[in-house]
């Protein structure tokens, strides 16, 4: 094993988590830490995730402190709802590290936020975090896109926000590596406008029919 | 997780509570795995460690393949590749965990940092810096002029609990000797104890 960089997934037995650790998975450039409060899927996901390149290893680890602790990189693959707890147990392991919040703080009939509009989950994530560096990134992207990252022939687009420059550049090589094409938009509070951006994603996916399967590109020339 | 460190800075410098509190924010806790790598020799090493738990070895790999074990870090230690770490340059060694370790790292950017906003870690560093090359210049000589058996001696001297957690070849490659030499000098030494 060299010195590959150990992503600590929270939540990996979810849509998102379980999308986003195939994901990494197959690029065969991190070592992964499947944490869930489900386990009983886990064991399943990890023989399929070793199966998808020959350098990922997995291990499933039953505490999210123990799986920060190991971590370079932590993802938060959990609803926003979860995250305060969350946050009180790893404070102490995640200093230092890359949290990268993915939520969208939807309320229950998915027509708004429970956040009000001065801040984002990614801002409160930080404030419960003042040690780590939150990172925003694939709260535009749903589950299903990690992979269909090319739809209509275009590759989707995956917006972060954060408020330090080498973060974000890991962050943005990181989303590449799964296959889309990273677009660094900004400070932690553009947070704010990311994930207003995917509260009218799922509206129109509903509305229209979607089927889950949905992104953002911006056309220029 | 701070208490072994906080407790070699106490044995350098005075420390106050507030300022043991204050350094906690500038360090990554972070384990690994038996046999995993803190550092790939020619990547750029980002960190100067700390070990709280566990045992680690830096080594170089010559042009024919061979390892050769530069420094073992167990408990209470430090261990880098302080070219690389300070100068951003290509790591010559490889630092591997022999065990399942705790450390604590620090980065360059967090270690300036500290030092500019607690000049008691200044003060710390340059004492630990001290020790550290009486150590090694007194590694060189021993390299030279030591016999194999006071090489041994040393090692014991220096990192006693290390003899028996190391596997030996990791240990005879530290003293640059062949396993069967090692046994024999510890057979020795073990006869002349009782």
């Amino acid at each position: 094993m060299t010195t590959s960089k150990t992503i600590a997934i929270i939540g990996a037995s979810g849509s998102m988590g379980t999308a986003i650790s195939s994901s990494l998975a197959k690029t065969g450039n991190y070592s992964l830490l499947l944490m869930s409060d489900q386990t009983e899927s886990l064991p399943e996901l990890k023989s399929s995730l070793e199966q998808y390149h020959s350098n990922t290893q997995v291990h499933i680890i039953d505490c999210a402190k123990e799986a920060s602790w190991e971590a370079d990189i932590i993802i938060l693959a959990t609803p926003f709802q979860a995250e305060k707890d969350l946050a009180e147990k790893i404070r102490e392991v995640a200093t230092g590290k890359i949290v990268i919040s993915i939520a969208n703080p939807l309320n229950s009939t998915f027509d708004g936020f429970v956040t009000t509009p001065d801040t984002s989950a990614a801002e409160e994530l930080q404030k419960l975090l003042p040690n780590s560096t939150v990172i925003k990134a694939f709260n535009t992207t749903f589950a299903a896109d990690f992979a269909h990252t090319v739809i209509d022939g275009k590759q989707v687009d995956s917006f972060i926000a954060g408020d330090q420059e080498t973060a974000l550049n890991t962050v943005a090589e990181l989303v590449a590596g799964v296959g889309f094409n990273p677009i660094i938009a900004g400070d932690l509070k553009v947070s704010r406008t990311l994930e207003n951006m995917q509260l009218l994603m799922i509206q129109l996916g509903m509305k229209y029919n979607y089927n889950w399967l949905a992104g953002w590109k911006i056309l220029h020339n | 997780m701070y208490e072994l460190l906080i407790e070699n800075i106490r044995s350098k410098v005075a420390i106050s509570e507030a300022e043991e509190e204050q350094l906690k924010k500038y360090f990554i806790p972070k384990k690994y795995r038996k046999r995993q790598y803190l550092l790939n020799g020619g990547d750029i090493c980002k960190y100067f460690s700390f070990v709280v738990d566990g045992l680690i070895r830096s080594f170089t790999v010559d042009d024919k393949g061979h390892e050769h074990v530069v420094q073992f870090a167990a408990e209470g230690w430090w261990v880098s590749d302080m070219g690389s770490f300070l100068e951003e340059t290509e790591a010559m060694y490889h630092i591997e965990a022999i065990e399942d370790v705790e450390v604590l790292n620090l980065t360059k950017p967090a270690m300036e940092e500290m030092l500019n906003e607690l000049p008691v870690m200044e003060r710390y560093f340059r004492i630990l810096m001290q020790k550290n090359i009486v150590t090694l210049q007194q590694r060189v000589v021993a390299d030279h002029s030591l016999t194999a058996e006071e090489k041994y001696l040393r090692l014991m001297e220096i990192y006693p609990k290390l003899i028996h957690r190391a596997p030996q070849q990791q240990v005879a490659s530290y003293l640059g000797i062949t396993p069967e030499t090692l046994s024999r000098i510890r057979k020795q030494v073990a006869e002349k104890g009782d």
